[in-house]
Formats: C-alpha cells, structure tokens, sequence
C-alpha cells in the first residue's frame, strides 16, 4: 500500500534579540515573563521593530543549505490569526516564502519562511509565560515524497544534522516542532500537529499508520482532518476535521514593510555556507578512500568533520578515521558532549597519535590520555609528562618486572600450562599493573610465554 | 488671551511659573462642561515644579511647561489610556508612546487624558462610552470626531496644546468643526509606536492647537525618524516654526473641482474667500482633477475594517476583562463584522486586496496632481456639523470623511505638509490640514 508523507518543520533560530523587538531570547534559564516587553507581550499600541535581520540571513542561508532558490520579490511578512492564550496579539506575524524548490536527499523542500514564536501556556495553571514570545523561527516544508516512518524519521535526522551545520539553531536543541501529513492509498489526507521530536514523528506515523490500515480494512474511511500527537501515550487523537478549518484571515502586516532581499546578500552566505553534511561524506570517502561508515559518523558534526581533516593532513587518514570514529565518539558519548563543546583540539589528537606511532607511549595509554582530555582540556604531551606515562623501553626492567609477577602468581602459571591459555592474561595485566601501563603488552606478553614455557623445557 | 508664542516667553522670563500655568488648567478642568477630559494626570503639578527648577536654571525644553492633552488612545504610562470603550476601561498604560517621551523630553506637561471616539471609530464625538462630547465653539453641535476631547480642549481653553490621531480626518475633522488648527502629518513622520490601532495602514499621530505657530512647534517636538518602528520615515530637517511666513510669492496652490462639487454650497463659498486671500498672498491658484475621488471612500473603509478587525484581535476577554464584542458600541461592532465578513479567505481577493490596488491608484493620481503644484487646498468636511444627538445613517456618517480620506491614501508625500503650513498664517480659522 502506498503511503505519502509530507513535512513541516519549526526549528528556533539563534539570535541574542527577538525577531521583533530587543528582548532577549533566553526563556530558559530565567524566570518566566523576565524578558518581555510591551512589544512581545501585544500591548495596546505596540508595533513590531524592524525585523531581525540577522534572524533573517539565518533563514536565508538554511534555505540556500537546501539548494533552495531565493524569493528575489520583497517579501510580505502576514497576520496569520487565531484565538489562543499563548499569542498575545491574536495573530502570529509570519513571513510568506523567502525560498523555494530545494532539496535535500532526494525529496523536495517547497518553502521555507520564517515566523514568530508565540509565548508558552500552561493549561493546569492558566499562566502564560511570554519569554519565548517574538523568538525567531524557521519552517521548512517538504513535499509529500517521503513513503514510510523510517524515511521520515532518516530525513529529519539528516535535517537536523544540516542545521546543526549551519550554527543558525538553537545548540541546546530540543526546540524542533513537527507538523506531518500523510496518506495512504484510496485515504483522506490527515494532518498530525504536537510533534517535538524525530522519535515523535516517527511515533506518531506508525501509530497513524495502523490507524488508518485498520479503518480501512473495517471497509471505513478515513476523513480528511487534523489530529494532535499525544507523546506521553504515543498516539494520535482527533481535533477538527475538515469543514471546521479554520480561516487564518491572512493580511499583509500594516505595520512591517516587505523584506528585500539582496543579491548581493545572498551571494555573500552563498560563500560563507558550510558544506552540506551528506555531501561532505561522500566527499570523505572519495578524497580520503576511509570506509562509509566511519565517514558518516565524522561528518554528523560540522567542528568533528572540519578536525578529521585537519588530523589526515598529517595522520594516514585510515588511521584518524578509525580513532576519532571510535575513541573521540566514546568519549564525546560517555560525557554527553558534542565535539565542539569537548575541549578536545585537533592538535591534540594530532599529538597524541604521533607519540603513539613512534611508540612512545602504548595504546593504552593513548586511550587513557584521551579519556582525560575533555577534563584536562591540555596538550597530551604536558599529561604524559606530568604523570610519567612515556613508555618503557628498557627490557632489563620490564624482565624483571615479568619474572616478578610470575612468581607472585604461580597458580596462574599452573593454570597456563595446564592449557588455560587466558591465564597468562592476568599475568600481563598484573605486569602492566606494576609498570603503570607503560609497558608495552605485546611485548610483555611474548617475554611471559618464552620465560614459562622456557620452565617447561 | 495672547498667542502661545508670547505665553513661552512669559513662562521662560518667569512672569509665570509652570505651576500657576498647571494649576490654572487643573481648575478649569475640575468644572468643564464639554466632557473633554476623561482622565487628569495626578502627577502634573509635580512635573511642572520640575519643569520650574529647569527653567530658573535655563535648561528647559522647546515646551516649558506648556499643557498637552493626550487623545485616550496614546498611551501614558500610568494614565487611563481606554479608547473611550468599556474594552480598556481598567488598562492603565504601562509605557509611554513614542510622541509623549518626546514631548517629556521637550518639557512638556500632560495634563489628561482626551475623551474620543470610541476607538477612534467616529466623526461626531457622540460615540464614546464616557459620553458624548460637547461643541465648545458652537452650542448644540457636535465637535467632529474621532480626537472629540483634544478639538474640545483646545477650543474650550483646558490646554495649550493637545495630541490626537487621525485616520480618515480624525484630527482635521473635530479641528475644523471647533474652528481650531489641526494637522494630520504625513505617515510615517511622527512615531505611532504606543498609539492604539484603528487601521495601521492609515493611523497617524498629529497636532491640534489654537494658532498655526503652536501647532507647528508641537509637531516639531513629535516629528522625526524612530528605529523602534519599522514604518518611520527619515526626514532630516524638522523645523517647522522657522518656515512661517505669510509671503506665497511663487507658491502654486491647488483646488480640486471634484471636492466642490461634493461640498455644501456655504462651506464652498467660505473656501472661495480663502483662495482669494492665497491669491492676494502672492500664490497662483490651479485647477486640479482627481477622477477617481469617488473610489477614496469605499477603499479606505474596506482597507480600515479589515485593519481594525486585526488590530482588536487582542481584546479576547483574557487580557483586559472584556471581551471588545461583548461590550463595544454599535459602531465598532459593525466595523468588527464587516472587517472579519471581507477578511476570510474566500473574499480576501475581492475586497481587501482590491482595496489594496485602488490604493495604489489613488495615491498615483494624487502624487501626479502634486508633481506641478506645491498644495492642495480644500474643505475638511463637506457639511455642517449636524445637532448633537441628531440621527444620521452610518453612510452618512462616513460620508464627513469624503475629502479627508484622499490625502492619507498617500503615504509619501512629505512637501504636503511642510508647506501647507504658509497658508494657515492667514489666519484661516476654516482650514485644517
Ligand atoms: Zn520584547
């Protein structure tokens, strides 16, 4: 059965000011209504300041992240309105399309425009905090060419991803909104608003998916309607259908001239426009033949990609890759830090790496260093230093201290050679142990074998 | 009583204090009788002993002291700034609009809040929810509308000075029914930011006062580019009062057949006396046509109903206490139904966006009628202020706004305004701007 799914997708956009006003975005991290004014907050009177224009430029080059083509018509910036306690004008202000016919993996971007966040209510309390009223937005629709949850769910990652790229979004994230449409064969088309996450556009397809199979196997139709996404069940539910929707009464806003948009303005972000994240893969593999994979996880962040490329410049790239796929992402990972926020410098990996293929200091103690990187935030040089970690290469003193943990542990050489093999493991250990990791295994590992099975003899 | 000119001097030599010239105003409010002043800054006196202290110490601003009353749709922090309307009744301002800073700026003093029409939806002042508002300079008739209370204060001695707003000849109207001077500027001139909407497209905030000279200076002090807009013109330049001369040597005025034909014949005949003074003044007088004057009216109410059906979205109920059509006049009922019936998406084709092109139009007939003449010269209504009370049709009611609604079609016309302000050294108590 054919299924049809299109997109819309809110995203906050980074500003320090409003889109309309001088008010702080910040509705976090302070107290509610802290950062209001009459502007934001709809008083009797107020009118808009001129846009943000750097709020606009952010949409512009999103769009253009797209291969989107720039709307060169000033653009109207309309009163979309409705009655809600969180909008205090009755009206949202939004802009009409500042961009069209772009693309991203395959599937057609249709517009993309940019529009005010209204304030937050609470319906338990009745208290509507304004803080995050005026706050710059990016919508992006697609067109209706995705054909299952899975594909919805891979899109919006990827599109999250190209946002991230472009340092125009919030970077705290959990600020995306999702409206989704979708059909199946012989269906009405349904639309599902209250969607705040991939995981929940995901969801809320599969959910509806069954849905609508189910109707229509029971020989009932689907109506044509608009449902809310309830994430905390994980279903849909119903809130108007078709003959209730409501007529937003569009007007161009009297009191914001439309917007022009220069050529020279977008040639100017068309040069400073980062590489879009699925074409710097694909770069990767081709230019520094590293595996698919690794090269896919690189790219996922826009500051691990531009380090990967400064680390081959000196490193085999095979090498960089493998290390920054698996080592710099455990750490990034286990802290919960994205690469830019870690304090980890491409300088540094560079270091590190290069102590290690001379064999100054062992895997293992690369790996340690790593580990401590995001905390020490200092070169891993000055850390082996500082804690003698330079690998040992005198072999008087590893022998000894080989034939020390034999004796001390001879059940285990018992075990060994009556065929447990891994118990020379622990022998090893305890050696490495002893000469604080900076022996190197292999090498202690080759000295235990030729001493027991020398007793053997 | 002297012009305003000489009260200045008299309040910067200290033959009289701002405080006497409050207090004065204060009494006269205290016992009016044309219901002007709905609302009397509490704090008056007290800004005015300040302004007293900047005078002796010869830092006082371009008003010193001199009395403003403020239309209740612009907003003074702390003041009732209600509209007229049962809607606002309990909104206390939280800020100050643009043009007041301004004028606090300048040493003015705002001694009230100006009863209106409600809404600012009205030519008579009779539709207010505090009451009608009385003809000060003509007994029984109405004072014109919407900015009732600021014409009335003017022309009933309660302030020096007042502010108003005019959409559709809110300000030029009252102006000219209670035989006092008022201006509507040009859009865009003067900050709107804290003027509460009627249609934003057309909202423009101007000065009413006795004489031409007051008038001017007022405007001077509220006039200029503001970055909190981001409708603002960037004039440079604004001195007004230095321009004043009465010499119109090279001036060519013009008078539009079509605004004659549309006028009662004693008003026509008042305005033919006035274009012979002009003439005798130095000026030439021009024939000007504007074929398409009849379309002005029914695309400036389209265009403001809609407008306004917008900007009264916020009166939900939730915010404010009422909800505005629950408690509202009849008259912005009907502009709240018409605005949102032309409004929905399948009209909006049809009339808004039509109104928006006859728009265009009218204002490149206009624009092409000023390209060889300096002024246009007219009547501000086309009759005679009805009785007070007096039923009339809502048609013929809009119909006072007829030769009003023409110039505020245009957004752009800065020399309008600037030289207009000749003509009126004449002392033509008939022309309003
Ligand atoms: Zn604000």
């Amino acid at each position: 059965m054919k299924i049809t799914i299109g997109l819309e997708i809110h995203e906050q956009i980074a500003t320090n000011t409003k889109l309309f006003c001088n008010c702080s975005t910040s509705y976090r991290e302070v107290k509610p209504n802290s950062n209001i004014c009459e502007i934001c907050t709809g008083m009797p009177g107020a009118k808009p300041m001129p846009p943000n224009r750097k709020a606009i430029d952010a949409a512009i080059e999103i769009a253009l992240m797209f291969n989107c083509e720039i709307i060169q018509e000033p653009v109207y910036i309309q009163r979309k309105h409705y009655s809600y306690p969180d909008l205090p004008s009755g009206y949202q202000r939004t802009s009409l399309p500042i961009a069209k016919n772009g693309n991203l993996l395959g599937i057609g971007i249709w517009e993309v425009h940019f529009e005010e966040d209204p304030g937050k209510y609470d319906p338990v309390t009745g208290r509507v905090d304004y803080n995050r009223s005026g706050v710059p937005l990016v919508e992006i629709v697609t067109a209706p060419q995705l054909h299952s949850p899975e594909e919805a769910r891979n899109f919006l990652r990827e599109l999250t991803k190209v946002l991230q790229y472009t340092g125009k979004t919030r970077e705290e994230g959990g600020t995306m909104r999702v409206d989704t449409n979708i059909s199946l064969e012989g269906g009405a088309r349904v639309e599902i608003k209250n969607i705040n996450s991939v995981r929940g556009a995901y969801k809320a397809l599969l959910f509806e998916i069954t849905r609508q199979k189910n109707l229509m196997t029971h020989g009932r139709s689907v109506k044509r309607e608009t449902r809310a996404f309830i994430e905390s069940q994980m279903i849909t539910r119903a809130m108007r259908v078709k003959e209730e929707a409501e007529d937003y009464r569009y007007i161009p806003d009297p009191d914001l001239p439309p917007v022009a948009i220069t050529n020279e303005k977008i040639e100017y972000i068309k040069n400073i426009l980062p590489e879009a994240p699925h074409l710097k893969e694909k770069r990767f593999i081709v230019e520094y033949k590293i595996k698919a994979d690794d090269a896919k996880i690189i790219a996922s962040e826009l500051e691990l990609a531009n380090a990967f490329e400064k680390v081959a410049m000196v490193i085999p790239a095979q090498q960089a890759a493998s290390w920054i796929r698996d080592e710099v992402r455990r750490i990034l990972e286990y802290n919960g830090i994205s690469f830019k926020n870690s304090g980890i410098e491409p300088d540094y990996i560079i270091e590190l790496l290069n102590m290690m293929n001379s064999g100054k200091i062992t895997v293992r103690t690369a790996k340690k260093v790593m580990e401590l990187l995001p905390e020490l935030r200092k070169s891993p040089r000055i850390i082996v230093e500082e804690n003698s970690w330079v690998k040992i290469s005198d072999e008087n003193y590893v022998e000894a201290a080989c034939e020390d943990a034999l004796k001390e542990n001879p059940g285990a050489v018992k075990d060994y050679l009556s065929g447990k093999r891994e118990a020379l493991n622990f022998i090893v250990g305890r050696v490495m142990s002893k000469t604080r990791g900076r022996a190197d295994p292999a090498r202690v590992l080759e000295i235990l074998r030729k001493k027991v099975e020398g007793v053997m003899k | 009583m002297g012009t305003l000119d000489e009260k200045l001097h008299s309040l910067r030599a200290g033959e009289i204090s701002a405080e006497q010239n409050i207090q004065n105003f204060l009494d006269k409010i205290e016992n009016e009788k044309y219901n002007a002043i709905l609302y009397v800054n509490s704090e008056a006196l007290e800004e005015a002993r300040n302004v007293d202290r900047k005078i002796k110490q010869g830092r006082a601003g371009k008003l010193s002291g001199l009395a403003i009353a403020v239309k209740s749709n612009i907003n003074v922090k702390g003041l009732k700034t209600s509209c007229a309307s049962k809607t606002l009744e309990n909104y206390s301002a939280t800020y100050d609009a643009t043009v007041i800073e301004r004028i606090r700026r300048e040493d003015g003093i705002v001694i009230g809040m100006a009863n209106m029409d409600e809404f600012a939806c009205g030519s008579s002042g009779e539709t207010s929810y505090f009451g009608p508002i009385l003809n000060p300079a003509a007994r029984g008739r109405i004072p014109g509308g919407s900015s009732s209370g600021s014409a009335a204060s003017i022309a009933g001695g309660l302030s020096d000075l007042a502010i108003g707003s005019d959409t559709g000849g809110s300000i030029r109207n009252p102006a000219s029914h209670c035989g006092i001077i008022g201006i509507k500027p040009t859009y865009g001139l003067v900050p709107r930011q804290g003027l509460i909407d009627l249609a934003m497209s057309f909202d423009q905030i101007g000065t009413l006062g006795r004489d031409v000279y007051s008038t001017a200076l007022l405007l001077e002090v509220i006039a200029g580019y503001s970055k909190r807009e981001a409708v603002s013109r960037k004039v440079e330049n604004l001195d007004y009062t230095s321009k004043l001369t009465p010499d119109l040597e090279g001036y060519k005025i013009g008078y539009v057949t079509e605004f004659e034909e549309l006028t009662d014949r004693r008003i026509n005949s008042e305005i033919k006396k006035s274009l012979e003074k002009l003439e005798m003044q130095g000026a030439e007088l021009v024939e000007v046509n504007l074929p398409n004057l009849n379309k002005a009216l029914p695309t400036y109410y389209l265009t403001t109903f809609v407008e306004f059906f917008s900007a009264t979205r916020k009166y939900d109920g939730r915010r404010y206490g009422y909800k505005i059509e629950d408690v509202c006049g009849e008259e912005i009922l009907r502009r709240i139904h018409i605005g949102s019936y032309i409004s929905q998406k399948e009209y909006s084709g049809k009339y808004y966006r039509k109104a928006l092109q006859f728009r265009s139009l009218i204002t490149r007939e206009l624009l092409e009628a000023l390209r060889d003449i300096d002024l246009i010269a007219g009547p501000t209504t086309p009759k005679l202020p009805h009785r007070l009370g007096e039923k009339i049709s809502p048609l013929d009611m809009y119909s006072y706004d007829v030769l009003t609604v023409q110039a505020k079609q245009v957004k752009s016309e800065i020399s309008l305004l600037e030289y207009s302000f000749r003509q009126n050294l004449l002392k033509n108590r008939r022309f309003s701007m």
